[in-house]
């Protein structure tokens, strides 16, 4: 009990270090103002990884899961459609599998004006 | 702070090192001591070890999808099973099935138990920390470090049993000073190799004291040091007063046995928030 309390006062603290996030570069920008509505987003990690679930939220109220049927390998580059759900803040949030088996994720955001 | 999967996964990861070492460690100790009657406490252990690795494999799909749903998903724990976490899956239901199945086979079993806790303790090189440094002698240090602790926590229950009855004090004497010459070597290869990979994965003072992961790992050996000194005070008092014969000396051994048991679990449950929820200072 008292080690599972222990744990859980050390994982409460530590949480600042949490998650690896390898995301090399992407395109709009991370907090990027774009004119236009982009027809993709395209992600650059750092290693290769395999991308498991993508969400996406439009101005904190709309979310779709992006159909990942396409992403079937490892690799560093991905381009992903986007659907125009109008102007405001597109908040990009994934989840991936590196080829080591490490799980990794992040998000990521960008407005259109 | 964590979500409700994160905690899951530490816990996960805590009863998974509790099994494994336990089980593997119990194996050990009773090839090297030739105890009795610890197949019970083996098996128990590395049932706990199997269900654990199972539900720490599924619980990694979970992380790939971000919900439950990733825990039964074909396709998350397929795409798992390509990477090195699935191989440290087989490596474990390989090695704790030999385990388990060594205790129902006779003198010889007891050998084939070793080497399957020796398989299940191997795995651990293959995902973590450690498996990312892609070197041998890292390798080799972990294994090490990992045997060393798993024959530590084997020989203290069966340790504990035989102080518990007057009939066998004799025996606890003897297994506890043929392991205190055992740990002789054994802690000092300990501390080396804990050393070692603390400055490999750590790698500076800055990052010791200014990261949660190496904080973390300075409560660690702080417990570790803790728990130097209860075995100290066995090999040095209890062990020679209980050999020479002095009865209370068995009732001590037996209650800092059960402190070394706690802190031995406190020392597990940072290693699992260690390995689980902090990344290595960069």
């Amino acid at each position: 009990m008292k080690t599972i309390l222990l744990a859980g006062m050390i994982g409460i603290w530590a949480t600042g270090a949490m998650a690896h996030s390898p995301l090399d570069a992407t395109t709009p920008a991370n907090e990027a103002a774009v004119t236009e509505m982009p027809t993709e987003v395209l992600m650059g990690f750092k290693g290769d990884i395999r991308l498991t679930r993508v969400v996406i939220t439009h101005a904190d109220t709309h979310s779709m899961d992006m159909d990942l049927g396409e992403q079937t390998a490892f690799t560093q580059e991905f381009a992903l459609p986007m659907h125009d759900m109008g102007t405001g803040t597109y908040m990009i949030e994934w989840r991936g599998l590196g080829v080591d088996g490490h799980a990794l994720n992040g998000s990521f955001s960008f407005t259109v004006e | 702070m964590p979500d409700t999967l994160g905690l899951a996964a530490i816990v996960t990861k805590f009863a998974l090192y509790l099994g494994v070492m336990t089980a593997a460690g119990t194996v050990m100790a009773t090839l090297m001591f030739r105890l009795d009657r610890t197949r019970g406490l083996a098996a128990a252990f590395a049932v706990l070890g199997l269900a654990s690795t199972i539900l720490a494999f599924s619980l990694r799909g979970a992380n790939l999808t971000g919900d439950v749903s990733g825990m039964t998903d074909p396709e998350m724990l397929g795409l798992l099973w390509t990477t090195p976490v699935g191989t440290a899956l087989l490596l474990r239901l390989v090695g704790l099935g030999m385990l388990i199945s060594g205790l129902f086979m006779g003198r010889v079993g007891t050998l084939v138990s070793v080497l399957g806790g020796v398989i299940a303790i191997w795995s651990f090189n293959h995902v973590g920390h450690v498996s990312g440094r892609d070197t041998t002698l890292l390798d080799i240090a972990l294994t090490l470090h990992l045997l060393a602790v798993a024959l530590w926590i084997g020989v203290l229950t069966p340790l504990k049993r035989l102080a518990s009855s007057s009939n066998t004090y004799a025996l606890a004497a003897d297994v506890g000073h043929r392991f205190g010459v055992v740990a002789t070597v054994a802690v000092p290869v300990l501390i080396i190799v804990g050393g070692y990979m603390g400055y490999q994965l750590v790698g500076s003072f800055p990052a010791l004291v200014g990261t949660g992961y190496g904080q973390a790992l300075i409560i660690k050996v702080l417990l570790v040091g803790l728990l130097l000194g209860l075995a100290a005070a066995n090999k040095l008092r209890f062990i020679p007063a209980l050999r020479s014969g002095d009865p209370t000396a068995a009732g001590q051994l037996s209650k800092t046995i059960s402190v070394e048991w706690l802190v031995i679990l406190a020392v597990l449950g940072t290693t699992a928030v260690l390995t689980t929820n902090l990344t290595l200072p960069t």
